[in-house]
């Protein structure tokens, strides 16, 4: 399955949806836009995650590492609308919290 | 109790990752459904999570056997493949993975410090967590066992979620 993001950028915050599969084989390429947001140095950013049915560690690493390198710049990220198996990994390992899901 | 066996054969990529959680995701339906079961019975009242969770679990699995299986070349033997068992019973779905790579010690495989939000070493820890036994025995051949109960009861309450 594989995996289809969109971004969108307004004055006040962007917004990555990301739709498929975040796994082993995708990750790679959400971590080319992560770094675009880096590089962007966005301060608030809403990962909408409605469309995705999977995810595993290697997607959910990429989320962590975007997590991390904006907050080390001062900004926000939330998550929203997880569902079914990428919400019950994201309590699991108790990021849930984390992202203000 | 009645027992159907599913036996699968993927290639060592990957590539075959969607073939072996389809699978996995549709034995999962077909216990639900108590395909395994006699018609007088109720098909079983499975937690809402029971998919996910051996989906999860199969999914790192296969994914620590091919990245972590690797020789020192990037690639593995021509010819590798990773065998699929899976029992669906009346009682619980067990899947058994066979796989010929380098074998290691998950014993000393650490939890991983979930506060500090670690970017790796967390595939054995979901596989753990999604499954009521994860039994490993290394080879060659290597064999992993996910054992994962079907108990005949109501929902778990969702804060086990």
């Amino acid at each position: 399955m594989p995996v289809e993001f969109s971004r969108s950028t307004t004055e006040e915050k962007a917004t990555l949806a990301i739709a498929g599969s975040l796994d082993a084989i995708t990750a790679p390429e959400i971590r080319v836009v992560v770094d675009e947001l880096v590089n962007e140095k966005q301060k608030k950013i809403v990962v909408d995650l409605a469309g995705l049915d999977l995810i595993d560690s290697s997607g959910v690493a990429v989320l962590v590492a975007l997590y991390k390198r904006i907050r080390a710049l001062g900004g926000s990220v939330i998550v929203v609308g997880a569902r079914d198996q990428p919400l019950a990994i994201f309590r699991l390992l108790r990021m849930d919290r984390v992202f203000s899901i | 109790m009645a027992e159907a066996v599913i036996k699968l054969t993927v290639p060592g990529e990957l590539a075959y990752r969607d073939v072996v959680i389809r699978t996995t995701a549709a034995a999962c339906r077909l216990v639900r459904a108590g395909a395994t079961q006699s018609s007088t019975l109720a098909p079983l009242d499975l937690s809402d999570d029971f998919d996910a969770e051996l989906v999860s679990a199969v999914s790192e699995i296969f994914n620590n056997i091919v990245i972590h299986g690797q020789d020192e070349t990037g690639t593995r033997g021509a010819g590798s493949v990773i065998e699929f068992e899976l029992r669906l019973s009346d009682l619980e779905l067990e899947v058994v993975i066979t796989d010929t790579g380098p074998a290691f010690d998950i014993d000393s495989v650490p939890s991983p410090e979930l506060e500090s939000l670690p970017e790796g070493g967390m595939g054995i820890h979901i596989a753990r967590s999604c499954v009521d036994a994860l039994d490993y025995t290394p080879g060659p051949p290597n064999r992993w066992r996910l054992t994962k109960r079907a108990a005949r009861v109501a929902h778990r309450p969702s804060t086990q979620a």
